[in-house]
């Protein structure tokens, strides 16, 4: 089809194209030239499948953060934590002051309570940051996000919206295009879920948007809005990419860490002298 | 025969006394049916399936069945009552019988309690649960065992190595005050089920999902939420010195029939059986192919050869129609993060110690 019409319009195209480009150089001509390249369904809209990760530190701090010492000096500069410019929007995330205050004692005992230290499931959006590669699957209806970290994954129902059944780490996603963007609206949060290893967090009233735009074949625009009255004074935004892992052989692993922190849960429950 | 597994065939003899519908089970290709193709050519095998249908059905067959495979007429009627009964107890929000439960409720009469019966063993299966948890066939299977091949449907017999595995497993299965969290199955620590322990019915989150894209099938799998992302453009299993719980699967259609290869796995941990658990432990050796053919709108085949000759002196294959079940949905399985049962048991078990401990010398 597309070849068809890419031999039927060749010549008229060749001859138009430098007076087009010329004349009338527009937003529109510009993503129509990026979205040839963005890979798509039989149906028209990108496909986002592929294995994805983003680069950067913000799942140790959403916000911007120069680096620091790890707990632990025995892992040496391996277990420092590394500098990172924030993806919050405006910089700071509007708290409420109760809930500023409760970020701080979280962040004083991060290692402890971060859920990720517990190999619990990642919430959204932390699990589009997390530092492991994510799969997303998509089909000609739902689309499936598969994370690497502790086995967690997601479907995205693209069918009638569903309003959440019960309250979860990873919430229910409702999804639809916008365009080329994959608009995906997740509630049904239980609020245990936090967003970085900072200690930043939200109630169980989370209410998130998430925006999927392709730029080009190997990066999507990833955004987020954050809702939650009970928490922030206002909705605020993250945005970051995602980069495509275009190594030939790369597969999602598997990284199920519970057995890596069984010993942290229930230490002091194991007969002494016993593993 | 494996302890658990044991328990649980016994178990569904007791539990489930009786009949909704009759399956066409192992479910024969209908030959007016054509399977549908997803719109980029293969096969479409998405979508919500249970291993529920062959709920009640034992792994290995009872001995008197010999190598026949299929019931009776009358045999089907009478486990048709069976899941009917074990319907209406599942609706109706019956209790299960729990040996902890059973144990409290003897102890407060001054009694000695029953001795654990059924399909509930020890640690979250011991627990009281509420009738609504249980799942149950919704159509009787015709099947006389999980199991199909060898043709007496029962496991071939183990290497001297599994054995002295699996005896030494059960050994710490049994330890009557567990030192430890290791004590108990990958699955009582939501680690995972494995790759059959995930399709294999149990008592209940028998759903799994199948999500398709051009070169790639994924499976979730509700309990423990796992997920499996088969690769079908025909790349090679990735280093054999990378290992996991799941494997490396590697799958490709064979017709209308999808065909998955798994290697890489973990082994000395795991076993094949329900739950993960069931059986001796696999080696690392060993290989499992899966089939999935869509024979009608609502079925799927499934198929599994275990090939560990380190483990079994012979492969050996489970069949059983993986089902639509109307209105079924995976729900999120957050089984490590609300595992409180682990933290209970192991509190349990260090009170048991320090009473031990403050004993007089006998």
């Amino acid at each position: 089809m597309l070849m068809g019409a890419m031999k039927h319009f060749l010549f008229p195209a060749a001859v138009c194209a430098a007076f087009l480009m010329a004349a009338l150089p527009s937003p529109g001509q510009t993503a129509a030239a990026a979205g040839a390249k963005i890979p798509r369904m039989t149906d028209g809209k990108p496909n986002l499948s592929g294995l994805w990760q983003a680069i950067g530190t913000a799942d140790w701090d959403i916000e911007d953060h120069s680096s620091a010492a790890g707990p632990f000096f025995q892992l040496g500069a391996i277990g420092a934590i590394p500098p990172g410019q924030g993806i919050v929007e405006g910089g700071e995330i509007p708290y409420l002051p109760a809930a500023l205050e409760q970020k701080k004692k979280n962040e004083a005992n991060r290692w402890k309570d971060d859920p990720e230290v517990k190999c619990y499931m990642p919430g959204v959006p932390r699990a589009a940051y997390l530092p492991y590669p994510f799969q997303i699957v998509q089909s000609q209806k739902d689309i499936l996000l598969a994370y690497e970290y502790a086995t967690t994954n997601r479907l995205i129902n693209m069918g009638k919206p569903q309003e959440a059944a019960t309250d979860t780490w990873m919430g229910t996603s409702n999804g639809h295009w916008e365009k080329d963007t994959l608009v995906v609206d997740v509630t049904g949060f239980n609020g245990m879920a936090w967003f970085d290893r900072a200690g930043d967090f939200a109630s169980d009233g989370l209410h998130v948007v998430e925006r999927y735009t392709p730029v080009d074949a190997n990066t999507i625009s990833y955004e987020a809005t954050i809702e939650d009255k009970a928490t922030f004074s206002k909705p605020w935004k993250i945005s970051l990419f995602l980069y495509r892992n275009r190594d030939k052989s790369a597969r999602l692993l598997e990284f199920k860490c519970v057995e890596y922190a069984e010993q942290l849960l229930y230490g002091d429950l194991v007969r002494k002298g016993s593993k | 025969m494996n302890h658990r597994i044991f328990l649980y065939s016994i178990g569904v003899a007791a539990l489930m006394a009786a009949v909704p519908a009759v399956a066409e089970t192992p479910a024969k290709s209908d030959a007016t049916f054509s399977a549908p193709k997803t719109p980029w050519g293969d096969p479409d095998i998405q979508g919500t399936w249970t291993s529920d249908d062959t709920w009640g059905v034992p792994f290995e067959r009872p001995k008197n069945f010999g190598t026949r495979a299929t019931l009776t007429e009358d045999e089907l009627k009478a486990r048709a009552k069976t899941v009917q009964n074990s319907e209406e107890f599942v609706e109706s929000g019956g209790t299960n019988h729990s040996p902890a439960l059973a144990e409290i409720q003897a102890k407060e009469k001054g009694e000695t309690a029953p001795a654990p019966q059924g399909r509930f063993g020890r640690g979250v299966d011991s627990a009281p649960v509420p009738g609504h948890w249980g799942e149950f066939a919704r159509r009787a299977s015709h099947q006389t065992s999980q199991v199909v091949d060898p043709p007496d449907g029962r496991l071939p017999p183990l290497t001297p190595e599994a054995q002295a595995a699996l005896d030494a497993k059960m050994k710490i299965r049994r330890e009557p005050i567990p030192a430890s969290y290791t004590n108990w199955s990958y699955y009582d620590r939501c680690i995972t089920r494995g790759v059959a322990g995930s399709i294999l019915p149990v008592i209940y989150g028998n759903g799994l999902e199948i999500v398709q894209t051009p070169g790639y099938v994924a499976i979730r799998y509700e309990m423990v939420h796992d997920v499996r992302i088969i690769p079908t453009d025909g790349r090679p299993h990735i280093s054999s010195n990378i290992k996991s719980y799941m494997g490396d699967a590697v799958g490709h259609w064979e017709g209308k029939t999808l065909v998955v290869e798994t290697t890489n796995l973990l082994g000395g941990r795991m076993a094949v059986g329900v739950n993960g658990d069931g059986g001796a432990p696999y080696s690392d050796d060993m290989k499992l192919t899966e089939r999935f053919t869509r024979v009608s709108a609502n079925t799927v085949n499934y198929e599994l050869i275990v090939d560990d000759p380190k483990t079994y002196t012979a492969t050996w294959k489970v069949a059983f129609p993986i089902t639509h079940e109307p209105g079924y949905q995976l729900f999120e399985y957050a089984c490590h993060e609300g595992n409180m049962a682990m933290h209970n048991m192991l509190n349990a078990a260090r009170l048991d110690d320090a009473k031990k401990a403050a004993e007089p010398a006998k």
